[in-house]
C-alpha cells in the first residue's frame, strides 16, 4: 500500500518561490497499475522522484507499507531505492560500458544478492523480459530501444521491488513496441503482484491502467 | 563484477582519452623519478666530497701569498703552537724564497714574458743620468728568478696532493740540514744538471739529489731543499712562509681552524680544504634544491592532470552517477569506483613513467651537473702561479673534476618514494572529483535530455 498525504514540494528559483507539487494526496494498493498523466511542467517527474526517494518533499508524507520514506536518513533512502523500488526511465539509462547482463547484475549487487547467484538470477530476469542469451552479452548501444527498455525492466525487477516507478517508459518507442512494453509491465503487475506507477503522455496506455491520476499545476485529480 | 573491476574497466573506456591522460601522467611521473634520482645522486656526491674533502689546513703568514705581499714569516714558536693544537696530526712547514742572478749560477728556465716582466718592474734600482731639466731613468732588463722551497716533506709540493714524481735520482730528507736539492725537470734541462751535479745557491755549493717532474711549468722550474737548509742559507732561522697541518679527522677540521684562528690571531691566514670543498659543492647543492623543486613541481602537475581528467570524467558521467545512485548505489561505492579508475590511470602512467624515468635519469643528472659545473672550471696559464702559494690547487682541482662525475643511481628507496608520490597524485587527483560525485543528486536522472 502506497499512501501519499499532503505532499508539497517547492523550490527557490531566481524568479521567486516555485511550488511544483501542492498538497498532493493519493493512494495506490499493492499490485495496482496506476498512471499519472499531465502536461510538461505539471510536476509529474517531481512526484515520481519523491515516490522513489530520489528527492525529499518540503512537507507531507509518503507511506510505503506504513513506513514514511520522506523521513528516512539518506543512507536508509539508498537502501530503500535498492530494495523496494525499481526504476524504468524514458531514456532507459543503462550503463553504456556494461553488457545487458552486467547492468542487471549491478542492481543485484546493490540489492545485496550474493555474487555467486547474481549471474543466474540476471539471466533468468532477462529471459523473462524476452532478451535472449546472445543479446544479454551485448552492450546497450548494440540493442534496439525496445530491447534496452526490456533490459531496464529486468534491472528494475532484480530485487523484487514493492513498487516500480516508470517515467515515460514508452516515450522513446514506436507505438507497437510501446504497446509491447506496456503489456510486459502490465503482466508483471499481475504475476508478481508489484505496484506499478507510470508517468505517461499516452492516453491509450493511461486508459488501460487500474487507476489514473491527472496532475495539473502541481495539484492532483483522480479520474 | 565488483566496484574495482568496474573502475578498471571504466579507465579503459575511452582508449584515446585514457591514452592521452596516461601519457601526460607518465611524463610527470618520469620527471618525478628522474628528479629524485638526480637529487639523491647529487646528495650522495655532496656527502662523499665533504667526507673525503681532506683534512688539510694551510696556515700562511698574514699578508703573504707566496712571493707577493708583505709581513713577517711565521716564527718557530708559532709553528710549534700549530703543531701543538688539538687534533693536528702532523704539520709540514715550508719556506719559499727566490734566487736572483747574484745568488746562484743557475739560469732560470722560465721565460719572463710580459707577465713576469711586469711583476718585476719595481725590483731594479734605477740609475739617473743627465742633469738639469732632462732626467733619464734607465733600468736594467729584469731577469727571471728561480723559486726555492724549503720543506720538511718534498711531497707536499706535489700539485696533485700525492707523491712527487722523481724522474731520476732520489728524494731528499726534508728534516736534514745538508746542502742537497731536488731540481725541477725544466730547470735541470736548461742548466744541464744531472743527479750528482752541483750548483751554487746563496754562495753555497749544493748537490742535486734528484730531478722531479710535476707537470706544472712553474714548479718544474724550481728547487726543493730541506727546510732547515733554506732557513740557514737565507739567515731566517725558524722562519716559515707556509704550514700545512693535517687534522686527524674531517669532522674536526672546522674546530681546528677556529682554534688556530684564535691562537694565531691576526698573524696568520688560515684556509682549509673543507671550507673550499664546501664552496665547491655549493653548485651541487643548488642542483639538489633545483631537483627537489622539480620533484614537487612534477608531483603537483601529475596531481592536476589526474584531477582535471577526473573532474571531466565525473561531469561527463553525471547522469550515469545519478542512475547508479537511483538504483541503490551508495556514495561510497560510486566514489570507490571512480577512485579505482583514477588509480588505474595513475598506475599505468606510473609504470610507463618509471621506465621513462629510469631511461632519462642518467642523462638528465649528467647534463644538470655538467651545465652547472662548467662555469666553475678554471685554467691557469703555464708558468704562472699566484705566487706559488702551495699544494692546495692540486687537491681542489681533483674535487672539481670529481664533481662532474656524479653517477645517477636508481635505488629501491628512490623507487619507493616515487611510488609514494604516485599514490599521492592519485589520492589528491581523485579527492575533489569524489566531492563532486557525492553532490550529484540521484533525482537528476529524471531530467529529460
Amino acid at each position: 500500500m502506497l499512501a501519499v498525504k499532503n505532499l508539497t514540494k517547492s523550490f527557490n528559483s531566481p524568479s521567486g518561490k516555485v511550488t511544483a507539487l501542492s498538497n498532493v494526496t493519493l493512494s495506490v494498493k499493492t499490485g495496482e497499475f496506476a498512471s499519472i498523466i499531465g502536461k510538461s511542467g505539471s510536476g509529474k517527474s517531481t512526484l515520481l522522484s519523491m515516490l522513489g526517494a530520489l528527492d525529499v518533499p518540503t512537507s507531507g508524507s509518503i507511506d510505503v507499507d506504513d513506513v514514511d520514506i520522506a523521513k528516512l536518513s539518506a543512507h536508509k533512502q539508498t537502501a530503500y531505492r535498492a530494495n523496494q523500488i525499481g526504476f524504468v526511465f524514458q531514456h532507459y539509462n543503462l550503463i553504456p560500458n556494461l553488457s545487458a547482463l552486467q547492468n542487471v547484475m549491478l542492481a543485484l549487487e546493490f540489492g545485496g544478492t550474493p555474487a555467486r547467484i547474481r549471474k543466474v538470477r540476471a539471466e533468468q530476469l532477462l529471459n523473462d523480459v524476452g532478451i535472449d542469451t546472445d543479446q544479454q552479452m551485448r552492450k546497450p548501444s548494440r540493442l534496439s530501444g525496445g530491447q534496452q527498455q526490456r533490459v531496464a525492466i529486468a534491472r528494475a525487477l532484480a530485487n523484487h521491488p514493492a513498487i516500480i516507478l516508470a517515467d515515460e517508459p514508452t516515450g522513446n518507442l514506436d507505438s507497437e513496441t510501446g504497446q509491447k512494453i506496456f503489456d510486459l509491465l502490465h503482466d508483471l503487475s499481475r504475476s508478481e503482484n508489484t505496484t506499478i506507477i507510470a508517468v505517461t503522455h499516452d492516453m491509450d496506455i493511461a486508459g488501460k491502467t487500474d487507476k489514473t491520476f491527472i496532475l495539473k499545476d502541481g495539484k492532483i485529480t483522480t479520474k | 563484477m565488483n566496484v574495482v573491476t568496474r573502475g578498471i574497466k571504466n579507465a579503459l573506456r575511452s582508449p584515446i582519452r585514457s591514452g592521452a591522460i596516461v601519457l601526460m601522467l607518465a611524463i610527470s611521473i618520469g620527471l618525478v623519478l628522474a628528479m629524485l634520482v638526480a637529487r639523491s645522486s647529487v646528495e650522495s656526491k655532496i656527502s662523499s666530497v665533504e667526507a673525503t674533502s681532506g683534512t688539510l689546513v694551510t696556515v700562511s703568514p698574514a699578508g703573504v701569498s707566496g712571493f707577493a705581499g708583505g709581513g713577517n714569516p711565521l716564527t718557530s714558536t708559532q709553528v710549534a703552537q700549530i703543531a701543538a693544537t688539538p687534533h693536528v696530526a702532523s704539520i709540514v712547514p715550508s719556506l719559499s724564497d727566490q734566487l736572483g742572478t747574484s745568488d746562484t749560477n743557475l739560469v732560470s728556465s722560465l721565460q719572463l714574458g710580459s707577465f713576469g716582466a711586469r711583476q718585476q718592474r719595481f725590483d731594479s734600482t734605477s740609475t739617473t743620468t743627465g742633469s738639469g731639466s732632462s732626467t733619464v731613468t734607465a733600468r736594467p732588463a729584469p731577469t727571471p728568478r728561480i723559486s726555492v722551497t724549503g720543506t720538511t716533506d718534498p711531497n707536499s709540493i706535489s700539485p696533485t696532493g700525492g707523491t712527487l714524481t722523481i724522474s731520476s735520482g732520489s728524494t731528499i730528507d726534508g728534516s736534514s740540514s745538508s746542502d742537497v736539492a731536488l731540481v725541477g725537470t725544466s730547470l735541470a734541462t736548461k742548466n744541464n744538471l744531472k743527479v750528482g751535479s752541483t750548483f751554487t745557491a746563496y754562495g753555497q755549493t749544493t748537490t742535486v739529489s734528484g730531478i722531479y717532474s710535476s707537470g706544472n711549468t712553474f714548479l718544474d722550474s724550481g728547487i726543493i731543499m730541506p727546510l732547515k737548509t733554506v732557513q740557514t742559507l737565507t739567515t731566517q732561522a725558524g722562519a716559515v712562509s707556509s704550514v700545512k697541518a693535517t687534522v686527524d679527522s674531517s669532522n674536526n677540521v672546522n674546530s681546528t681552524v677556529s682554534a688556530l684562528k684564535t691562537s694565531l690571531g691576526t698573524a696568520a691566514d688560515i684556509t682549509s680544504e673543507a671550507e673550499q670543498a664546501a664552496a665547491s659543492v655549493s653548485s651541487l647543492q643548488s642542483i639538489s634544491s633545483l631537483a627537489l623543486a622539480g620533484v614537487i613541481g612534477a608531483t603537483i602537475a601529475g596531481a592536476i592532470i589526474v584531477l582535471l581528467a577526473m573532474i571531466m570524467v565525473v561531469r561527463e558521467r553525471r547522469r550515469e552517477i545519478g542512475v547508479i545512485k537511483a538504483i541503490g548505489g551508495t556514495n561510497g561505492k560510486v566514489i570507490a569506483q571512480f577512485m579505482t579508475e583514477a588509480l588505474t590511470l595513475t598506475v599505468i602512467g606510473a609504470v610507463i613513467g618509471l621506465v621513462l624515468g629510469v631511461l632519462v635519469s642518467g642523462p638528465m643528472t649528467t647534463s644538470l651537473v655538467q651545465s652547472s659545473s662548467s662555469s666553475t672550471t678554471s685554467t691557469t696559464t703555464p708558468g704562472t702561479r699566484g705566487g706559488g702559494g702551495g699544494g692546495f690547487g692540486g687537491g681542489l682541482n681533483q674535487i672539481g673534476s670529481n664533481l662532474t662525475q656524479v653517477s645517477a643511481a636508481v635505488t629501491p628507496q628512490t623507487f619507493l618514494i616515487a611510488g609514494g608520490l604516485t599514490l599521492l597524485i592519485a589520492i589528491i587527483g581523485s579527492a575533489v572529483p569524489a566531492w563532486f560525485i557525492a553532490r550529484v543528486r540521484p533525482a537528476e536522472v529524471l531530467r529529460t535530455e
